[in-house]
C-alpha cells in the first residue's frame, strides 16, 4: 500500500485534472479516475516495461474517459465556472481579464473532442511524444492536432479582440 | 502587436505549442507590457488550476480499499513468500550452531557403552556373538 500511496500522490491532481477537463463533472472523474487507476494496477503484466509508465496510465484514463461518454453515463454537467464579477469592477484590467478567462474557458469548451484532450494533455505537462503515444497516433498526426487547436482558439477568440 | 491579439495566444503561448516567430514577439512583447504580462499570469493560473484538481478524500479512501482488496495476498502466497524470503548468513550460522550443540549432548547417548555380556549359572559368559548349544537358552 505503500507503494500505491506513493503512485497516487505523483498521479492525483494531474491525471484528475485531464478527467475533469474531459469530462467536465467531477463526479464523473472521481469514477473514471477510480477505474482507470485499479485498471492500471491489474493489468501491470501488459505493461510494456520499456515504456513510460506515465503514458501507459494516461492510455487507460483517457479510454476509460471515451468509454464513460460513450454509454451516456454522465451526471448533471456541471461546467467549472468563474465567480460572478463584482457588480463594482474593481479595475479595468481585472475585468478585462476575467473577460479573457470566460472567453478561453467557452472557447476550450467548444474545441472538438480531438482537439479537446490534446488540449487538456498539453495542460497535464505531457510532451508531444507522450502525447502521441497515449493517443496511440503519430507524432506527425500530433502536431498537426495541435496547429488545428491553436488555430481554432485563435479564431474562437478573434471576436473578443474586436471588444 | 497589438494586446488583444497578444492576449489570445497566450494560452498556446502558455502551453508551449506557437510556432517560433510568434512565440518571440510574445516574449518581447511581455518584456514591455505590464498589462499583457498580468493576463499572461492569469492565464497560466486558470490553466494549472485544472493541475490542482484532487479527487475528494472519500473517492481517494474508496480507491485504496479497492485496492488493498484487490491485492490482498491469500494465505497461500503469504507462505510461499516466507518460504522464498532469503536466509541471512546469521541465522543460518545460529542454526548450525544449534544442531551441533543437540548432536554433542544427543552424543553419550547415542554412542551407548556395549552391554556386559550374559554370564551362564556357574558364571561363565556367553559368546553371544555364536550361539552354542550351552547358550541357545539366552536366545
Amino acid at each position: 500500500m505503500r507503494a500505491f500511496d506513493l503512485l497516487y500522490a505523483r498521479y492525483e491532481s494531474r491525471l484528475f485534472g485531464f478527467l475533469l477537463g474531459m469530462l467536465k463533472n467531477r463526479a464523473d472523474a472521481e469514477d473514471v479516475f477510480h477505474e482507470a487507476f485499479l485498471r492500471t494496477l491489474k493489468n501491470d503484466a501488459e505493461f510494456d516495461r520499456e515504456g513510460a509508465f506515465r503514458t501507459w496510465l494516461y492510455r487507460i484514463a483517457r479510454n476509460a474517459a471515451l468509454n464513460h461518454q460513450r454509454s451516456g453515463r454522465r451526471g448533471a454537467r456541471a461546467v467549472a465556472q468563474l465567480p460572478e464579477s463584482d457588480p463594482v469592477p474593481r479595475a479595468d484590467d481585472e475585468l478585462g481579464q476575467r473577460e479573457l478567462l470566460h472567453a478561453l474557458e467557452g472557447a476550450v469548451e467548444r474545441l472538438p473532442d480531438a482537439l479537446s484532450e490534446v488540449f487538456h494533455l498539453r495542460s497535464s505537462g505531457l510532451s508531444y511524444e507522450e502525447i502521441a503515444d497515449v493517443l496511440e497516433i503519430p507524432l506527425g498526426t500530433l502536431k498537426s492536432r495541435m496547429n488545428q487547436m491553436v488555430v481554432t482558439l485563435r479564431e474562437d477568440l478573434k471576436p473578443w479582440t474586436a471588444r | 502587436m497589438d494586446c488583444a491579439v497578444i492576449q489570445i495566444e497566450l494560452a498556446p503561448y502558455h502551453l508551449g505549442v506557437c510556432d517560433d516567430e510568434t512565440r518571440a514577439r510574445i516574449d518581447a512583447h511581455l518584456l514591455e507590457c505590464t498589462d499583457c504580462l498580468r493576463a499572461y499570469l492569469a492565464i497560466k493560473r486558470h490553466i494549472e488550476r485544472g493541475d490542482r484538481a484532487r479527487p475528494s478524500d472519500a473517492a481517494k479512501a474508496k480507491l485504496r480499499a479497492a485496492v488493498a482488496s484487490e491485492f490482498r495476498p491469500t494465505i497461500a502466497a503469504r507462505a510461499a513468500r516466507a518460504l522464498r524470503r532469503p536466509v541471512p548468513l546469521y541465522q543460518s550460522f545460529a542454526a548450525a550452531a544449534v544442531i551441533v550443540l543437540v548432536v554433542s549432548a544427543l552424543a553419550p547417548i547415542l554412542a551407548r557403552p556395549n552391554a556386559p555380556a550374559p554370564v551362564t549359572a556357574s558364571g561363565e559368559r556367553v559368546d553371544t556373538a555364536r550361539p552354542t548349544p550351552e547358550n541357545l537358552s539366552f536366545y
